[in-house]
């Protein structure tokens, strides 16, 4: 094992650690936890991305079989390449950061200890899913990393809300784990292997299918339609744990996995992938717009951005799809962990009472009360809205350009809506919560330092200060030396469906008609709502199968079995025992016949003697 | 050393001694047995120095038990032989902490505890037994003497419905013996033992059963005869060991025994005694009639996808809790059909293992359904909420329980699954015994167990806490049920964590299995 895989072991190691002490400390120590553990994430999320400046090419991989049998075997190890180590760093850095602002955030809560001990394993199990190089050991973290987030969910488990959306985020996950679990069957039926290394691209019907299982396992693990009203519900989990599922863990999970996958789908899954992509970023665009929750309305903008990242996936442009799954790490991370220091603040301020301190409409005037954490929000939403001289601009622009090349009306004309919708939806949210004159009369406060620091981070991620080539540039495309090379006719278009789309957000700013519900949220919650009525209903037939048709014959034939006893039984007290009864009878009869023969008289005797003696004259004679 | 005899008779005898032992000594019961199982730890793990992983026979121990002379029939032959080999040796590791634990989860019975520890000595030694003996009529031997403790330890120790609960247990199990005992004896009939050339030797050992040349020729069984009655003695025989596996629709006896039985003879009964039906699958049916293992393949199988299926949503519509983890048991044995009648390396040893995981699983299931019986006496999963609240370790290894129980990676459930689906995918193309979308709606059963346990999770720990039972007190775990429940929590995480210790037991046989089936050309493209 080389020193480069012993410390990306070591770095997979630290959460694990940390988890484990998490669950064994008292609770009254349990504060030191997150402090040292985000201090050797940081160490380790640089630690990990250092071997990479000036050398992209370097590629590394330790494996040792885990599990062989038959001619399966299947190897547990790390794989180091360029794309590994900066996902790992992402997740070791959003990770860090949510530990450190967990700290504020979680401050009067119970259960401390759990909390943060989930929280390390579901950093543990997002990092060995980026390092793994078989797809088998992929599906075990991806699944660890679904109970993770079920678990984390449900944190504040009195809470039925809590525990209801855990079990759907984690049943709708799991049917496309299963989904997920059968390609990976057939893709080794077919390819004998699922080393990573070793999946070829080919084509083939059962290729394709493999690859669409594959992909509606992504679906569920990324929010996308139609599996996507998980995310929304997920909402209940506090919302440390929503930053973490959003930017570096849960959803994507599911992207990552495509980055690696594509190479080796067939043209038709990529196609649908596309569909699905631009469907689920329409649709979550157009969900973060109406609904007025402040978490939904950033889970609605998660979906949308994920479904703009499965879109880029499908056209085959896995460098603008992973750059953006990087950059939206931090601003998404920056905007829920400033979304949680609102709620947080607003808790404070309406001393825990009956306000739904999530509604934005409740808010407004935070920008004065809250001002740091207000511009850590506002550099956020500006790289979500792809403005320039923030990291989303620039993925933004890899994409588009990509989807001009493919030279499809429909394709880019969804795409522009998508970009049109996106700095709407946005800017919509920062009105209502921090320039909107306020109005509530309450006193917020500014969060504590320790919760506005990790914003400020997050934030600083994600503006391009960095020069390459004469671009401005993220540390992303800084690290994998992307080659930024936009047609000027797309920039000028992007800026100019921004502005518009500004204007437009500004125009209307005010309009605060909103649905109570999305109404595709609803009607999938309610398809899902038939299938559980469904499958009870099925539950309870099976049921009176076993009791009406199983039982009832095992019990005819118990009873056919007594009956015949019975019969027997029968039989036995008239025909057996009436036989001997007649025997005895018969015996009794003659008995009493020969009694009264035999009655003692001597004269008697004498005559039956005489008889005999006559007959026995006789039959002699004759 | 005669280990394997040591671990069949030490619990037999001391039954025998305990009923010397006046009743009034309420104490010395399960000191005894505990003694006992703890002995048979000691012996197993001796049995683990000395056990070479060959994929031969271990630690044989042969000897003639019944020589009959029958002139012009030949003779009669009945060995007492006893191995052990990678399909019965985990299961017997497995037999010997699962009874351990049993006994410590019942050290607080108070009825009769004299007649209950002998019985559950006796039961101990002839699970043992029937996993270990490799001559058919003493397996016979053995596999019926399981069925009485088992009959009386329901029908008297048991719930409120046990006399109806251990009849039907007794009746099905009953009726699988009397197929089982009749293909015995047309084995017996049909085959003579190679070792004697000049004489006519009838013989019982199973592994001259496994080789077609050890048929006579012309008799009920041999493959050979026109009209032989091959194909129903492995219906029969498989039907019989079905009854035990329990596979839809033989199962009806299995939810109704685990209600009423007692928590430790449902532990017994979910870990070890279904085991022996899968046991007996992969022991008896399948190397003693390939023909019609290959011929009833399809339904094998399908009886496989609809125990998954059909276990798992009536599981989901299941009120009492016992009754759920009953109908999750008939859904993951239903892995071990599919694996078995994929008759790949992969599906027998994934069949192995998953019946050893389930061993485990099933068992930690049980105990907690165990816990809570013993605080309420209550079962109604409707009658809880939020229990997490108030039992925060026992909440926590009812999760590790679930959650290795729904095959979440990690646990050993997992790794059986995921080994029977390798071998059940593969399986049209290598031998095409089971077709690819039997598997794939077998998957289906996956979600589902995720389906009813989460929603017991959500019914009855989560949420404000309420009780709707009678109960004094809703005290956490105490030291006894931690003793019982982490050691199976440690080794199922163990078994999912480091696949190969286990398998490396299995490999070898699961290898020869299918390397047997190869050689019978079955494996040959249809």
């Amino acid at each position: 094992m080389s020193d480069a895989i012993t410390i990306l072991l070591i770095t997979l190691l630290i959460p694990m650690v940390s988890a484990g002490i998490a669950f064994s400390v008292k609770e009254k120590y349990g504060w030191l936890i997150p402090i040292v553990s985000s201090l050797l994430l940081l160490i380790a999320a640089i630690a990990v991305l250092f071997p990479l400046f000036g050398n992209v090419q370097l590629t590394e991989q330790f494996s040792q079989p885990w599990l062989s049998i038959g001619n399966t075997s299947v190897s547990i190890g790390i794989l180091a390449t360029p794309i590994t180590r900066l996902m790992a760093a992402v997740v070791l850095f959003v990770s860090a950061m949510v530990h450190i602002f967990s700290i504020g955030y979680m401050a009067n809560e119970k259960n401390t200890d759990r909390y943060f001990g989930f929280l390390g394993l579901f950093t543990f199990a997002m990092l060995g899913l980026v390092y793994s190089t078989n797809l088998l050991i992929t599906f075990c973290f991806w699944e660890l990393v679904g109970f993770c987030s079920y678990r984390l969910i449900a944190h504040t488990q009195q809470k039925t809300a809590a525990s209801q959306a855990a079990t759907k985020a984690f049943l709708l996950t799991k049917a496309g784990d299963v989904a997920f679990l059968i390609g990976l069957l057939i893709l080794w039926t077919q390819n004998s292997t699922l080393e990573l290394a070793f999946i070829t691209s080919t084509s083939g019907v059962w290729n394709t299918v493999a690859g669409l299982c594959i992909f509606i396992g992504v679906v569920g693990k990324s929010a996308q339609f139609p599996l996507f009203n998980w995310l929304p519900d997920a909402m209940q989990g506090p919302t440390p744990v929503s930053a973490l599922i959003h930017a570096a863990t849960m959803v994507a999970a599911g992207i990552f996995m495509l980055v690696q996958l594509v190479p080796v789908f067939t043209p038709s899954t990529l196609w649908v992938m596309t569909a699905v992509g631009i469907v689920s970023a329409l649709m979550g665009a157009a969900g973060a717009w109406l609904v007025t929750d402040i978490k939904k309305i950033l889970a609605y903008s998660t979906i949308s951005q994920l479904g703009f990242m499965i879109l880029a996936l499908g056209l085959g442009e896995t460098t603008g799809a992973f750059t953006h799954l990087l950059h939206h790490a931090f601003f998404k991370a920056g905007l829920f962990l400033a979304a949680g220091s609102i709620i947080h603040a607003m808790h404070q301020a309406t001393h825990q009472t009956e306000v739904d301190v999530q509604d934005i409409r409740q808010l407004g005037g935070l920008r004065k009360q809250m001002p740091v954490t207000f511009i850590g929000f506002a550099i956020c939403a500006a790289a979500l809205a792809g403005i320039p001289l923030t990291s989303g601009y620039l993925s933004k622009e890899l994409i588009l350009t990509a989807v001009h090349q493919k030279n499809m009306w429909w394709l880019t004309l969804s795409v522009w809506i998508i970009v049109f919708a996106t700095p709407l939806y946005i800017f919509r949210l920062l009105w209502f919560a921090f320039l909107k004159p306020a109005t509530h009369v309450l006193t917020v406060n500014e969060a504590p330092w320790i919760m506005r620091l990790p914003v400020i981070l997050l934030a600083l991620g994600s503006i391009t200060f960095l020069f390459q080539q004469g671009h401005l540039s993220s540390f992303a495309t800084q690290i994998l030396q992307t080659e930024i090379a936009v047609p000027t006719r797309i920039v000028i278009i992007s800026l100019a469906v921004t502005a518009a789309s500004l204007l437009t957000a500004w125009l209307s700013r005010n309009l605060s008609s909103r649905a109570p519900e999305f109404l595709i949220q609803y009607f999938l919650d309610s398809i899902n709502l038939y299938l559980v009525r469904l499958t009870t209903f099925a539950g309870s037939l099976t049921t009176t199968f076993d009791k009406k048709w199983i039982d009832r014959s095992i019990h005819t034939l118990a009873y056919g079995k007594v009956m015949l006893a019975h019969v027997a039984g029968w039989a036995d007290r008239n025909m057996v025992d009436g036989t001997v009864h007649g025997v005895t009878w018969v015996a009794r009869g003659l008995g009493g016949v020969t009694r009264s023969v035999a009655n003692g008289k001597i004269q008697s005797y004498l005559l039956w003697a005489m008889a005999g003696l006559l007959i026995f004259i006789i039959w002699m004679l004759y | 050393m005669p280990y394997i005899s040591f671990l069949i008779f030490i619990p037999i005898v001391t039954a025998l001694v305990a009923l010397l032992i006046p009743a009034r000594y309420t104490r010395v019961f399960p000191w005894l047995t505990v003694g006992v199982n703890i002995l048979q730890v000691f012996i197993f793990i001796l049995m683990v120095i000395h056990f070479k992983v060959d994929g031969s026979l271990q630690l044989i121990e042969k000897h003639s038990w019944i020589t009959l002379s029958l002139s012009s029939w030949g003779q009669l032959q009945a060995e007492y032989l006893v191995a052990v080999d990678g399909l019965s040796f985990p299961l017997v590791g497995l037999s010997v902490v699962i009874m351990l634990i049993a006994t410590l989860s019942s050290w607080h019975v108070s009825k009769s505890r004299k007649g209950y520890f002998a019985l559950l000595l006796i039961l101990n030694g002839a699970i043992i037994g029937s996993f270990c003996a490799l001559d058919f009529l003493l397996f016979y031997v053995f596999f019926e003497f399981m069925l009485l403790p088992m009959f009386f330890l329901i029908g008297i120790w048991g719930g409120p419905k046990r006399e109806y609960a251990s009849i039907k247990f007794f009746l099905y199990t009953l009726l699988g013996s009397i197929f089982i005992l009749i293909v015995m004896i047309g084995l017996y009939l049909s085959v003579q033992s190679p070792e004697n050339s000049t004489e006519v030797v009838h013989t019982f050992n199973v592994l001259y059963m496994q080789n077609l040349e050890n048929f006579i020729p012309g008799s009920v069984l041999d493959a050979t005869t026109t009209g032989s009655w091959r194909l129903w003695a492995f219906v029969l025989l498989f039907i019989g060991f079905a009854i035990k596996l329990p596979a839809v629709p033989f199962h009806t006896w299995l939810p109704d025994a685990h209600v009423e039985a007692p928590t430790a003879i449902s532990v017994v009964l979910a870990a070890l005694l279904l085991k022996i039906g899968g046991y007996g699958i992969l022991r008896f049916v399948y190397p003693v009639f390939p023909d019609g293992a290959v011929y009833f393949s399809d339904w094998v199988a399908g009886m496989g996808v609809v125990s998954i299926i059909y276990g798992a949503l009536n599981a989901l519509a299941s009120k009492d809790l016992k009754r759920l983890i009953a109908y999750s048991s008939v859904s993951h044995m239903g892995f071990v059909l599919l694996g078995i009648a994929s008759a790949t390396t992969e599906g027998i040893a994934g069949a192995v293992y998953q019946m050893v995981s389930h061993g485990i699983i099933s068992a930690m299931l049980f105990l907690i359904a165990g816990v809570l019986y013993d605080r309420t006496h209550d079962r109604i999963i409707e009658n809880y909420s939020g229990l997490a609240s108030q039992m925060k370790h026992y909440t926590a290894f009812v999760l590790i329980a679930f959650f290795a129980s729904l095959g979440l990676p990690g646990f050993s459930g997992f790794i059986g699954e995921v080994l029977i689906f390798f071998g059940a995918f593969q399986s049209q193309s290598l031998n095409n015994l089971v077709q690819m979308w039997m598997p794939i709606v077998a998957t289906l059963g996956l979600l589902l167990g995720a389906a009813y346990y989460l929603w017991t999770i959500q019914r009855m720990f989560f949420g404000p806490f309420a009780v709707r039972a009678n109960f004094a007190e809703l005290n956490d775990l105490t030291t006894r049920e931690y003793a019982m429940l982490l050691p199976l929590a440690i080794m199922a995480l163990l078994f999912g964590i480091l696949p190969q210790i286990l398998l490396d037991y299995i490999n070898p046989f699961a290898e020869s299995f299918t390397s047997m089936w190869f050689s019978l050309g079955i494996n040959a493209n249809p």
